[in-house]
């Protein structure tokens, strides 16, 4: 058991071992087709067996709405239509955020004047969840895009910020002092350890800022939309179609995923130094 | 002999400016909406809002509820959901680091459930529990539990592999090793945990109060966007940064108090 951390050397040569019925019950694999087989079972059990009376819909009625809505025009759009407004909004407010709030972090962690009149008026906003803002950007930008990108655009600003703030103070002052023994300049400071030991840092930050990002689309879209996933999921809600809500839900939670996936892909394209955590 | 304090001399400007920032932050907003330049329908100026503050604390117009009552309920909301978010999680994340069982069992479950976002919870949770205040525990308890299964989750899986092997030497048992060298080598993490938790619970708490509730500091703000008072809205907005800030600052100093000693 935990063999791969309590041993710094691993044994790789493979001896094999007998299929003893232990061996197969604790197989991780095993245990994880297991585990999800009994989880959709006792939905299904509790749907069918109307413990909410008519508000869980079966595991197989999801699947068939979703499948549904791909040929069928729901609203004005199919599903992909329905995925690409949520998915078109956050990356754009993603977007101007990182592009906005990364440089300014650096920027901050690297000029203590910069820092000393942003960081006070940031510590001002950053307690306030973006979620509060929907109400003021719907009475200032109308129930449009802008309102929504706006809502995103706040709520991945502020981790974008902070890790890159953090991540640039965070860096090992003997890199900055190998720098100096060898003759560089603040200027190769900055872009020769800076920048390479914060990136993983702020890359850390947009993955939050993205999980943000779709928070907040769906809370935009779940007060006022005429498309995207929240939408479906709010015309659920006020038709109460349990299966069009589920659906919803397993849409905007792979949409977020693969988002995530991609910024994950990137990130290893561009910092392969990152040391990162097993397993995980 | 007690540790001398060195003293960091700063210069005036670094003193000064944050000051300044502020009050021109402050200055400038109070300016934008007295000459005009926002309209006064879009945003209250400062001075509005102070005002609407010292009226909401006894006048129940136009939303039914003193702010006193509207923080107490988003509280108590809060901090049920928190509270059982953390007796569920952290236990869970803790077992699930050190046995492969728990883990084989849960993990696939819980990557399943920790893309979808916790408002998205909402409209089920109106179906199941109505929009009381159950419906939203659970939206808190859903938001506050990701957080602390990974954390603790984390923290055992970076426990000392050297101690590990040291424990098996003398003799530990699994759950030796677990009682007694994992769980206080992933406490740092856990209690890093609470933090974020309660940032994830607190941003909940206002979508879910903001979709389907009949108090609260989100129906507050709600409520401000509905009868067109921009007063209100911003007034509930700072209620909201400003609690959520206190209840992170008392954490913060639980945390020093149980962690002192334990090096991070």
């Amino acid at each position: 058991m935990s063999n791969n951390i309590a041993n710094e050397t691993i044994d790789h040569s493979r001896n094999k071992e007998a299929w003893t019925l232990k061996r197969v019950l604790t197989n991780t694999y095993f245990l994880n087709v297991v585990s999800l087989v009994l989880f959709f079972l006792l939905w299904d059990y509790v749907a069918k067996e109307r413990i909410f009376h008519d508000s869980l819909a079966r595991p197989l009625d999801v699947l068939n709405q979703i499948i549904t809505l791909v040929s069928i025009k729901y609203a004005g759009s199919t599903l992909w239509g329905h995925i690409w407004a949520s998915t078109q909004r956050v990356l754009i407010g993603f977007f101007i955020a990182a592009v906005i709030a990364v440089p300014l972090g650096l920027f901050m962690a690297l000029n203590s004047y910069v820092n000393a009149i942003v960081k006070p008026l940031f510590d001002l906003f950053k307690p306030m969840p973006p979620i509060a803002w929907v109400t003021i950007a719907v009475l200032w930008f109308g129930i449009g895009e802008t309102s929504k990108v706006f809502i995103i655009v706040i709520g991945s600003f502020v981790p974008c910020l902070l890790n890159a703030y953090n991540g640039v103070r965070l860096v090992e002052p003997e890199l900055y002092d190998v720098i100096r023994v060898l003759g560089g300049s603040r200027r190769d400071q900055i872009f020769h350890v800076c920048f390479p030991a914060s990136f993983p840092a702020v890359f850390a930050g947009l993955q939050i800022s993205l999980s943000v990002a779709w928070t907040c689309v769906l809370a935009a879209e779940l007060t006022n939309s005429r498309a995207g996933l929240g939408f479906l999921i709010k015309r659920g809600m006020d038709t109460h179609k349990p299966t069009l809500v589920l659906g919803g839900m397993l849409l905007i939670a792979a949409a977020a995923w693969l988002t995530s996936q991609g910024v994950g892909i990137l990130e290893k394209k561009l910092c392969p130094w990152k040391r990162s955590i097993e397993n995980l | 002999m007690a540790y001398q304090k060195v003293e960091v001399k700063k210069p005036l400007p670094l003193i000064v400016l944050p000051y300044i920032s502020v009050i021109a932050f402050f200055g400038l907003w109070e300016m934008a909406v007295r000459t005009g330049f926002i309209p006064d329908t879009l945003l209250a100026a400062p001075s509005t809002v102070v005002q609407t503050f010292v009226d909401k604390l006894s006048n129940i117009n136009p939303d039914g509820a003193t702010l006193g009552q509207h923080a107490w309920t988003s509280i108590q909301e809060a901090f049920i959901g928190y509270g059982l978010s953390l007796l569920v999680g952290i236990p869970l994340g803790l077992f699930m680091g050190w046995f492969k069982v728990v883990e084989g069992l849960c993990r696939p479950i819980f990557e399943l459930i920790r893309p979808i976002p916790p408002i998205a919870w909402i409209p089920l949770t109106v179906f199941w529990f109505g929009i009381g205040l159950t419906g939203k525990v659970f939206i808190i308890w859903i938001a506050g539990i990701v957080p602390c299964v990974i954390n603790s989750w984390v923290g055992v899986r970076m426990t000392n592999p050297t101690l590990i092997q040291m424990a098996r030497t003398y003799g530990a048992s699994d759950w030796q090793i677990f009682k007694q060298l994992c769980i206080p080598s992933a406490l740092p993490m856990v209690f890093g945990a609470l933090q974020l938790a309660l940032t994830y619970c607190w941003t909940n708490l206002v979508g879910a109060e903001l979709l389907a509730a009949d108090s609260g500091l989100g129906y507050l703000i709600t409520m401000g966007g509905r009868v067109a008072r921009p007063d209100i809205i911003v007034l509930g907005m700072i209620c909201v940064g400003i609690s959520g800030a206190i209840i992170g600052f008392i954490i913060d100093e639980i945390e020093k108090k149980l962690l002192a000693g334990i090096r991070r």
